[in-house]
């Protein structure tokens, strides 16, 4: 007797594969058959060589407690188990910026304003709560408003953690529309990153940020001194207008001339005061993936001859490691179940305690207050607890049958964000829709029989070879 | 080659077996130095009186050692300064691989009691080695060992080598406990057909056993670093492991793929057991590749940087201890050298290899 893990499935809808149907189970692993398979599976009539294929990708077993059995089970706890200690930690030491960009994702005020800053006994509260809840490779971020403001805070915090905690990371998310010596000199630490953003063209990004010329050219030359000091460790984050897309070439070879190849492609975000701003960015039209997917194609193209400098789109990335890698579960904004304000946390100017970066736009523009407690009075269990509710997408009756599910993730807080609620049918949602997409889209790179896909799937992954697919065909 | 046996001379050659630290400070279980001279180096430990004849590299203060004084010998075996430390537990083995580096004997003596006190004396943060033949022929006494160092001595952790085949479900629940998060236990699987496995271990139906020990290990959530022996046996059956352990073991830490050794029985059967594997790249590299795409971790031992492909360099270990690895002259010249695995002293030759030579 032979028990088949329960299988979803989904037939690919483009057609280009033929009657082609992805299959995956409770944990992820997947293969692609046909509609031939599908009507033995569900008629209880497999051939031996079904039971055979299944037995020896660990899909099926025979008895409880046996090796695939075990093997299940295990994967399933991978990426199930409550995380430890606070691994990520945003901080807001100051709210006041110098720039005041359209689509502001994060509250902002003016440069002058008073009150919007960490005072000294904030700060030493901040070392205190970091000294007890944090991990020893904690990953601090740096937020604003603009945080390069406060340097001094920024110092103190790093030098704190450090002679606190084994290995922290640092990452300085930061217009750069000035940067100081003191940046120049924290920068140049191995362990600081810099995180800006940069909308693709100089054209795109003056008329979306920096407004004037004069404050452009300063980013740029700015940008330039940072991938030098810092020997390359700036990352950037385009964000663009759906309806007011850049050339892809154009945005490619901007971010190659300052020496950067991951690229996070993102169409504006709905939150804060971008929600006023830009009533039209609430659904993500089919402009916007068809232009992502032709991204993707052209640097794939650019890939294709190179030995080094080779590009990718983070995001993708990160959808290929998650249907690949079934124990990869690292990423707030794609996991399940998804712990918010477990081991990922956000401290506010205010010393207001969030779960994520996005829970505090809603609470700024005024829509519900997610925050989970303050400095002052620690960590409020009970509002914490009953923000998980929505967290699990395994006992969501849409995704419990979707072949994604264990690669995908649930964000309730975007769901808020968008539509007021977070029971919203699944396939109605903004983030269903992306990710149904991305992963599409991933599966048919990933089984692609292309050597110009292939190469660069292979160099996401991080592979020593092609990505092996005959293991995943039945 | 660093020497791990010293010779020695006792007040009083009769006095008991023991362990004891080499310092320079009094302290419990401490041989304190009294003299230091051109040759030897002369302790105080309780009634006893001992010389010992300093290695031709490096010192030996701080060490763990052990004497039975009436051998004339100090053992070395924890030495303060090296990160590869090994405790034999016995010298018996119920399987005869046919590659064994350390074949295994009938007669056993137990060190237990002595094991207990050296790791209580361990430097701080040590990763103590635990080898044999076959440890967990002596499970009771192993784990006792596990779960009072980890009382006495909560930083010490342990690499032990087992073949995995003597874990059962009675053991579960022990080995669920913290004192067993200290340990990584090493287990070879040198291929996914069962009739190959059992032919290299010399054990009819040791693959079998492993199907059922392997779900053990998993549901006790244990450490387990899974080990396979590159031979000429099983090289080209690797990206069919590859696939098994992809599929069916994700709950191993990390797969190590090693390079022969040539001692003990693989001495004489070097012509019938060595396979070059830069002669044919691709199965190594696609073996590599089939189970890194699952996420897990896979590491490559003894084997020298200039026998892989680029890609395969990440893989890389630095994995021989350093009492016996040795580079050939050729290698003087190699820009790779100081992060190389280099080679066993016993066989420091690059000619084994058609790729192979200075970088």
């Amino acid at each position: 007797l032979t028990d088949v893990f329960p299988l979803r499935f989904r037939r690919f809808a483009d057609g280009s594969k033929g009657d082609s149907i992805l299959f995956a189970n409770e944990v992820g692993q997947f293969f692609v058959s046909g509609e031939p398979f599908l009507e033995r599976l569900v008629c209880n009539k497999l051939k031996s060589s079904d039971i055979n294929y299944l037995s020896k990708r660990g899909m099926s077993s025979k008895k409880e407690g046996d090796l695939n059995y075990a093997a299940f089970l295990s994967r399933l706890a991978a990426r199930t188990r409550r995380p430890g200690k606070l691994s990520y930690v945003i901080l807001v030491p100051t709210l006041r910026c110098d720039l005041a960009c359209s689509y502001c994702q994060v509250s902002r005020v003016a440069e002058k304003a008073k009150g919007f800053d960490w005072t000294k006994q904030r700060t030493a509260q901040v070392f205190e709560f970091l000294d007890q809840n944090c991990g020893d490779n904690v990953q601090i971020e740096f937020q604003g408003g603009e945080p390069t403001l406060r340097c001094d805070i920024i110092a103190e915090i790093m030098q704190f953690c450090r002679n606190r905690f084994n290995s922290p990371l640092f990452v300085i998310c930061t217009n750069l529309s000035r940067v100081s010596e003191e940046l120049k000199e924290m920068a140049a630490m191995d362990d600081v990153l810099i995180s800006t953003s940069l909308d693709g063209s100089k054209v795109n990004h003056q008329k979306q940020r920096t407004i004037s010329e004069a404050v452009t050219d300063a980013f740029c030359d700015n940008l330039s001194a940072m991938v030098e000091v810092t020997n390359g460790r700036v990352s950037a984050l385009p964000t663009l207008d759906p309806n007011d897309l850049p050339d892809i070439g154009d945005i490619l070879d901007i971010y190659e001339k300052f020496g950067m190849y991951s690229i996070f492609l993102r169409p504006i975000f709905y939150h804060g005061f971008a929600r006023k701003r830009h009533p039209e960015s609430r659904e993500l039209d089919q402009k916007w993936s068809k232009y992502y997917k032709d991204f993707v194609e052209e640097i794939m193209a650019r890939n294709y001859n190179r030995t080094e400098d080779l590009l990718e789109e983070y995001y993708l990335s990160l959808a290929l490691k998650k249907l690949t890698r079934l124990s990869e579960n690292s990423h707030v904004d794609l996991r399940t179940p998804n712990w918010l304000g477990y081991d990922h946390l956000l401290i506010d100017y205010d010393g207001q305690l969030y779960p994520s970066d996005e829970a505090r736009m809603l609470a700024r523009s005024g829509q519900i207050d997610l925050s989970i407690g303050s400095l002052d009075s620690g960590i409020d269990e009970e509002k914490r607890a009953s923000l998980q509710g929505r967290e699990f997408n395994a006992l969501d009756p849409w995704c419990s049958s979707c072949v994604y599910q264990s690669a995908c993730g649930s964000d309730p807080i975007d769901d808020l964000a968008r539509y007021g609620r977070a029971d919203v049918p699944r396939p109605l949602t903004a983030f269903c829709q992306k990710n149904m997409s991305v992963f599409d889209f991933a599966i048919e790179l990933l089984m692609s029989e292309d050597e110009r896909v292939q190469k660069s799937v292979s160099y996401w992954l991080s592979l020593p070879s092609h990505f092996d697919q005959k293991d995943y065909l039945l | 080659m660093i020497e791990l046996t010293l010779k020695a001379d006792f007040s009083n050659p009769d006095y008991k077996p023991f362990v004891a630290k080499l310092s320079v400070d009094d302290g419990p279980a401490h041989a304190v130095l009294v003299a230091d001279n051109e040759n030897e180096m002369v302790f105080a430990f309780d009634s006893l009186v001992f010389s010992i004849q300093k290695p031709r590299n490096g010192g030996i203060l701080d060490d763990i050692i052990y004497s039975d004084p009436k051998t004339g010998l100090v053992q070395r075996w924890l030495r303060a300064t090296s990160p590869h430390n090994t405790l034999l537990v016995t010298e018996r083995c119920d399987q005869l691989c046919i590659m064994c580096s350390q074949p295994p004997k009938k007669s056993h003596t137990d060190y237990f009691e002595h094991f207990k006190k050296a790791c209580r004396l361990a430097p701080m943060d040590m990763v103590v080695g635990i080898s044999g033949g076959e440890p967990t022929l002596f499970k009771e006494q192993l784990f006792d060992l596990i779960e009072q160092t980890f009382r006495a001595r909560p930083d010490i952790r342990f690499h032990v080598l087992t073949n995995g085949q003597h874990f059962t479900s009675q053991d579960i629940d022990r080995l669920r406990k913290p004192a067993f998060n200290t340990v990584l236990w090493g287990v070879p699987l040198y291929s996914s057909q069962p009739e190959l496995h059992d032919e290299i271990v010399a054990k009819p139906g040791a693959f079998e056993t492993l199907l059922k020990t392997f779900p053990t290990m998993a549901m006790a959530g244990i450490n387990i670093e899974l080990r396979t022996v590159m031979l000429k046996q099983n090289y080209e059956a690797l990206g069919q492991l590859a696939d098994f352990i992809g599929d069916r073991l994700p709950f191993i830490r990390f797969w190590a793929i090693m390079q022969l050794e040539r001692i003990g029985f693989a001495k004489n059967r070097w012509e019938t057991q060595f396979i070059d594997h830069s002669s044919d790249i691709e199965i190594l590299e696609n073996s590599v590749s089939r189970v890194a795409q699952t996420g897990m971790e896979v590491a490559l031992y003894n084997v020298p940087s200039c026998t892989v492909s680029q890609k395969l360099r990440p893989y890389l270990r630095q994995s021989i201890s350093d009492w016996k690895k040795n580079f050939p002259e050729d290698c003087e010249t190699c820009r790779l050298k100081s992060t190389c695995s280099g080679f066993f002293t016993w066989h420091n030759s690059l000619a084994d290899y058609r790729l192979g030579g200075p970088l």
